[in-house]
């Protein structure tokens, strides 16, 4: 203890160590009535890490040609030792990634903290929400089975839909007229090299903007006197009298990482197939397609929705447009309330949504 | 007192859990980047003394390393490591001189293996080779 303490010593007269500990640490005071859904950003670090890190171990032995990527992902999973793990560790975990930011962007919404001054914070946010999912699309490619080959298929074909560009850009999304080893070449290299470097840089400027802005107080049992944030100059929002991150929140953060290790690997463990239909272990076939091949389960009220209208173009403008509208959200709902219960209007429109969101995706599973 | 022993028990218990924790995760991981045995290629290998000519030499990958069969002009047969036992490159053959050059620094071994110049502090090492009714078996 008295060498780390001399290492730390020595690092602190020439970075100021101790002064930084204090000022982002011990000293960054959050509100005292914070709660548990505000450590979701932190489990999600947690996971966006895992990722890298699987997906660095993954690209050890997997081959980007589409000769040999099912064999090179077949010999992970049956012939390497622990490659199923690794493996299991990237596949679940880009599904709770996506799983965990949606929790993260709902509870954002039901504690209305992507209000003023916070527009960017969602923004930023929600941009994040998209690269992932892009990066997930990208990713179900890469086996090179059955199921990968036809779902991004049915995914790149959508954007036919869209007028005039639409042929060009599905043969540009491709790298030719079908899908074939140039989209394979193509989704590795946006998978592996571009996506995780941007979601890497959003993450960073979505963290610069929260410790600019201040973390913003639940609206449920606030101790605080409220001080709406008035727009003409720029102001931190402090949280005096408020607990410090470290150790308390620290703590909640790790009890929260803890939770989801829980789930996490108990999926990876006693539910490694749940995931995976049998089109998964059959290698592409560009000349056979599958009965019932269906997208990952967030893309299922998506699928349902181009299924339900007779015209692609008019399903496409209407997810189109349900995005937008919730991209913009902040920009639109500009009332200060941010207590749920009293946006009667709010709770009415966001649990619908929510409920349609599930049933198109229970829709989309079953048809 | 008692609430700093409390402290240290709490502490002790988990730095003992995040080492295990730790470790349980770096099992695996290491395992998985281990390379593999079993993947080393045969045990032996047989040729027919006809593919390799009277003074030329046969390079083939042996035990998971690179290997030269030899026949030299007299008839003799021998089977050597073809690494370099100086930095590891590969030995080349030069047939006019019935002799092994190493590229990358000049060492220099005769066709048994033998150093007879430059850097390399020890001979090629051999293999075990038999001929037997037309086949030559290494290992």
């Amino acid at each position: 203890m008295a060498l780390l303490k001399r290492v730390y010593d020595w690092i602190d007269l020439r970075i100021g160590a101790r002064e930084i500990v204090k000022k982002e640490l011990t000293g960054y005071l959050l509100p005292r009535n914070i709660n548990e859904w505000y450590s979701l950003g932190s489990v999600l670090m947690v996971i966006f890490a895992l990722q890298v890190l699987t997906g660095m171990l993954l690209m050890v032995y997997y081959v980007p040609d589409a000769e040999k990527a099912f064999r090179s992902v077949t010999f992970v999973m049956n012939e390497l030792p622990y490659g199923w793990l690794i493996r299991l560790c990237h596949a679940v975990g880009s599904n709770m990634m996506v799983a965990v930011l949606i929790l993260h962007m709902l509870s954002t919404l039901m504690m209305g903290s992507y209000k003023s001054p916070r527009e960017l914070n969602w923004v930023s946010g929600f941009t994040l929400f998209a690269l992932v999912q892009g990066i997930s699309l990208t990713g179900y490619l890469l086996p090179w089975s059955q199921l990968s080959f036809w779902a991004t298929t049915v995914a790149t074909n959508s954007a036919n839909a869209i007028p005039v560009v639409g042929p060009y850009l599905v043969e540009f999304l491709r790298g030719g007229k079908l899908v074939g080893p140039p989209t394979l070449g193509r989704f590795f290299a946006v998978h592996v090299a571009v996506l995780p470097v941007v979601i890497a840089a959003v993450i960073g400027a979505h963290l610069f903007l929260l410790k600019r802005t201040g973390i913003s107080t639940p609206p449920f049992g606030s101790l605080e006197t409220k001080k709406p944030w008035r727009p003409d100059s720029y102001s931190y929002q402090h949280h005096p009298g408020g607990i410090p991150f470290f150790p308390n929140y620290a703590l909640q953060d790790l009890t929260s990482i803890c939770v989801y290790f829980a789930i996490f690997l108990a999926v990876v463990f006693f539910l490694p197939n749940m995931l995976f239909t049998p089109d998964a272990f059959v290698p592409a076939n560009a000349f056979k397609t599958p009965a019932h091949i269906k997208p990952e389960w967030y893309f299922l009220a998506n699928y349902q929705t181009l299924k339900i209208f007779p015209s692609e173009l008019l399903g496409l403008s209407i997810q189109a447009a349900a995005m937008t509208f919730l991209a913009l959200l902040p920009f639109i709902d500009r009332s200060p309330e941010r207590h749920p219960l009293k946006r009667p209007v709010f709770l009415a429109c966001a649990i619908g949504g929510i409920l349609l969101w599930i049933g198109l995706s229970v829709w989309g599973h079953f048809s | 007192m008692e609430n700093d022993g409390r402290r240290k028990f709490l502490g002790v218990c988990l730095a003992g859990a995040t080492t295990v924790a730790v470790a349980a995760a770096a099992y695996p991981v290491l395992q998985y980047l281990a390379p593999r045995s079993g993947a080393q290629g045969a045990d032996k290998l047989v040729f027919a003394t006809t593919d390799i000519p009277e003074g030329e030499a046969k390079f083939f990958e042996y035990a998971g390393a690179a290997a030269v069969l030899v026949k030299t002009k007299s008839g003799n047969i021998a089977a050597l490591s073809a690494v370099c036992t100086h930095l590891g490159c590969i030995v080349q053959w030069e047939k006019d001189k019935q002799d092994f050059i190493c590229p990358c620094h000049g060492g220099l071994y005769s066709a048994e293996g033998a150093v007879t110049g430059g850097p390399p502090p020890k001979p090629l090492a051999k293999i075990p080779v038999s001929v037997a009714e037309g086949k030559i078996t290494v290992g």
